[in-house]
């Protein structure tokens, strides 16, 4: 990759550089911030996890059965500790504890009329679906048991009876993290209302390069978050929406903008009961210096204020990633318009994958009007495969589902998105009363069809291209081609062409975002970069400038328009540009070279030696840097006196 | 107050004294403390009995029925506390226990946890559970200004089922209730069944 910094050396007295750089002296712009092979991302992730401390369970007692009274300390205590425990204890989210007797007879009835209804324990997918990791659903003869046990009156049974009660790991469940961080601010959720959705953005939790084995979410007070999501912010771009540093904000999902080709490829997810999932080796999380973890909490009101302060725990490993998956995200939210009153709407989206994959986990997404929702696949010999099916949709429950064995797709499987939403008076959960029409949106008010999968591409070790970019590239043109105006899908696939060096594409759907997008900073950037490494530095300037007006300290168009202005001469303009990005990011050596070579240029030859030294003590391999003070040491021994 | 005609044993009158003393905010929810266990078997949180009608003399009187570990009870909180100050000098409204095992300490954190401003009464007996039908907690039990029963069941109907909540409550039956019982209209129905915690469960 050419560095930045050659675009600047052309101008003047480090033309040598650049001629020896590329051999013909041409002006050589490349690697852009905020444009290469970048992308942008939306995501509300989640991972399902392991119940602590329990062993599978146990063989139910057939009390009833055998004509014995069914008793809590032979039949009933085996169910509560294995299903209902890891949530229903001391200081965990449920409301009350089920760990005796007393417990579970004080709440009976509502045990009986809880399992009989499969509102508990919360699972939502389907009998006949495939074999999920950490299923939490009741036989039909345990929900028969509990009930049977209420008719009976409850009784207790023989102590000798009672099997140990479960042993659960008090704190971190994975032991002490590496790295413990507090948001920094506590959110104070009302007494009362619907539901709130609240965004923390933990700042730079590390200060070096880290691979990530695990992140633990300790969300606060686990009776009031129904769930809750960690995504990587590679790009602090998150941050950009709180009012004021460390507040946060508030929001059901969240645009999360990377500069480098990192997709998203884990998901980070927190539900009741559940523990931190440890990615497999190989399967492990970076973690960079100047990287924000955003946690997106989903919290019911308890009836009182409530302070929220969440924390997280990581965990590091020293094994790097070598397995690279990547999240594929279905969507048809521009079909979403649904009348007030439908009560059987469809919307539906159907990708065919362009290489062998394996399925590792799913998390299908709607809000309160989704009912039916679920996701086939066609294989390529015309085999279907269920991936998922809920047939009763509940925002308030959902998770990501891990198969216990990974799905092998194959290239040229089709997989086809099915969801059903019903906006009439009946679904209770319907927002708007009387029904209104509804259509995508980030709200909770609005809804949304979303289907995230995590798929693994097979046999990418030695493949000549990155077969996460060939399925980005497919999703991509995918979404393009069901909407034209898709901005995501034009950023995401300019910077794949960015990536692979096809320039001239990538320049057009870059242009095709910012007309979607006039003001957004990131695309103007963007565009603005890929016309500067065209060599069009005069038609980079005014969309440089419009991503600064919208984001007067967005480093990147600070440094490209610096380079921008300089490329036409003004080399007092790109200082001004250059000035901004080193104090905007005081490590970048780049930025300190360009600011003493724009500074040379304009004679302050003292001032340029200084941002110049300061690029080597930042990056002693800057080799242009380098020179550069070289020729300055030149210049000063031929034109001192002598 | 009124009930100065009993004879109290000596403790007794002191902890009445004691419970002014510390409670004149409850004074005029507390008009009247009645010493016969024979009327009323419910307990104030000094311990003594009290029937909320006849401490109640011209107000519609509602009962809320709740417990400190019910969710769904809980989260009504601020809806109670709301509707109790929406006809002031009219009602009269009471937060009822029927757990047993729930302590006036217990109950009185609960209260200021919660922000309720109600006087709090432990149905050990279940005579207020009975005498108004109820089951649930929470379940609302209004009683008119005669002190005839009108109404027992759901506040609203913010919860459909376990798990099951609307975003906002879409109809009000308490609410309704209350005004039916202050200005004498009729009601769709005397009772609507509630959804939260057996009360039946309880020791």
């Amino acid at each position: 990759m050419i560095q930045t910094l050659a675009g600047i050396l052309m101008l003047g007295i480090c033309v040598v550089a650049v001629a020896r750089d590329d051999g013909v002296g041409r002006n050589t712009v490349g690697s852009f911030h905020g444009s290469s092979a970048g992308e942008i991302s939306r995501f509300t992730g989640v991972k399902a996890a392991a119940l602590p401390g329990l062993r599978p369970a146990q063989q139910v007692a057939t009390g009833g059965a055998t004509g014995a009274p069914v008793t809590f300390t032979r039949d009933i205590a085996p169910i509560l500790f294995h299903s209902c425990a890891p949530c229903h204890r001391p200081r965990e989210a449920a409301p009350f504890s089920l760990l005796s007797y007393g417990d579970a007879k004080t709440h009976a009835r509502q045990i009986a009329a809880v399992t009989e209804r499969r509102i508990m324990p919360p699972w939502l997918p389907a009998v006949d679906d495939p074999k999920f990791a950490d299923d939490l659903r009741l036989s039909a003869e345990q929900i028969a048991l509990l009930r049977t046990w209420v008719e009976q009156g409850t009784i207790e049974g023989d102590p000798a009876d009672l099997p140990a009660k479960p042993q659960f790991v008090e704190g971190w469940q994975l032991g002490k993290p590496d790295v413990v961080v507090k948001a920094s601010e506590p959110f104070e959720l009302p007494a009362g209302g619907s539901d709130t959705y609240w965004n923390f953005v933990f700042r730079s939790p590390v200060d070096r390069a880290h691979w990530l084995k695990a992140i633990e979410i300790r969300p606060g007070d686990q009776r009031l978050v129904h769930h809750a999501n960690v995504l990587v912010d590679r790009g602090q771009t998150a941050r950009l929406q709180e009012k004021q540093p460390g507040a946060g904000f508030g929001g059901m999902e969240l645009t999360i903008e990377s500069e480098v080709f990192d997709p998203d490829s884990h998901f980070l997810f927190w539900k009741p009961g559940s523990s931190p999932y440890v990615e497999p080796d190989g399967m492990a999380i970076r973690l960079d210096k100047n990287t924000d973890l955003v946690l997106n909490t989903h919290l019911q009101p308890s009836g009182k204020p409530e302070m929220l302060q969440p924390t997280l725990g990581l965990y590091f490993t020293d094994k790097p990633a070598t397995l690279h998956p990547i999240l594929l995200q279905m969507e048809n939210d521009r079909l979403l318009d649904i009348p007030p009153g439908d009560k059987d709407f469809h919307v539906d989206d159907d990708f065919t994958v362009p290489v062998d994959v394996e399925l590792l986990a799913i998390y299908p997404h709607a809000h309160y009007l989704g009912k039916d929702l679920q996701a086939v696949a066609t294989l390529p010999n015309g085999t279907k495969e269920t991936l998922i099916h809920i047939a009763r949709w509940d925002l308030n429950w959902q998770a990501v589902y891990r198969y216990t064995s990974p799905m092998t797709l194959p290239k040229g499987t089709t997989i086809s998105m099915r969801f059903t939403y019903d906006n009439s008076a009946d679904n209770i959960r319907n927002p708007n009363h009387p029904p209104q029409r509804v259509v995508a949106g980030n709200r909770a008010s609005d809804e949304m069809a979303h289907l995230w999968l995590q798929v693994l591409p097979k046999d990418s070790a030695g493949a000549a291209v990155d077969p996460r970019a060939v399925i980005q590239e497919a999703m991509a043109r995918h979404n393009l081609d069901k909407n034209p105006n898709d901005f995501e899908a034009h950023y995401n696939l300019a910077a794949l062409l960015q990536g692979r060096g096809e320039l001239g594409e990538s320049t057009a759907h870059f242009a095709l975002a910012v007309r979607i997008r006039p003001e957004d900073a990131t695309a103007n950037n963007a565009l603005g970069a890929a016309l500067l490494a065209a060599g069009r530095p005069a038609q980079s300037v005014p969309y440089l400038s419009v991503a600064l007006k919208a984001r007067p300290d967005y480093f990147d168009a600070h440094y490209n328009l610096g380079n921008a202005l300089a490329s036409q001469g003004d080399f007092a303009g790109a200082q001004v540009h250059f000035r901004a990005a080193v104090r905007l990011n005081p490590e970048d050596a780049n930025a300190e070279a360009n600011l003493g070579s724009a500074l040379a240029e304009t004679g302050d030859v003292r001032e340029a030696r200084s941002h110049y030294e300061r690029a080597l003590r930042l990056n002693p391999n800057l080799e242009l840097a380098r020179e550069n003070l070289q020729q300055l040491d030149q210049e000063k021994s031929t034109t001192a006196p002598n | 107050m009124s009930g100065g005609t009993h004879t109290l044993p000596p403790d007794i009158g002191s902890l009445v004294r004691l419970v002014l003393a510390a409670s004149l905010i409850f004074c005029t929810l507390l008009p009247s403390v009645g010493w016969s266990a024979e009327q009323a078997s419910a307990l104030d949180l000094s311990g003594l009995s009290v029937d909320p009608l006849k401490a109640s003399p011209g107000k519609v009187v509602v009962l809320i029925f709740v417990r400190t570990d019910c969710p769904i009870s809980n989260r009504y909180a601020p809806t109670i506390q709301r509707l109790s100050a929406q006809h002031p000098g009219k009602t009269a409204f009471w937060l009822v226990y029927p757990d047993r095992a729930e302590s006036p300490e217990a109950i009185r954190k609960h209260e200021r946890d919660f922000g309720y401003l109600l006087p709090a009464l432990r149905d050990v007996q279940r005579t207020l559970v009975q005498q108004s039908h109820v089951q649930i907690t929470p379940e609302a039990a209004v009683y008119d200004v005669h002190h005839r029963l009108v109404y027992h069941g759901r506040i609203d109907n913010l919860y459909e089922d376990f798990g099951r909540a609307r975003s906002a409550a879409t109809t009000h039956e308490l609410e309704d209730a209350i005004l039916a019982a202050i200005h004498g209209g009729s009601l769709a129905a005397e009772s609507v069944p509630a959804v939260g915690c057996y009360i039946a469960d309880l020791p």
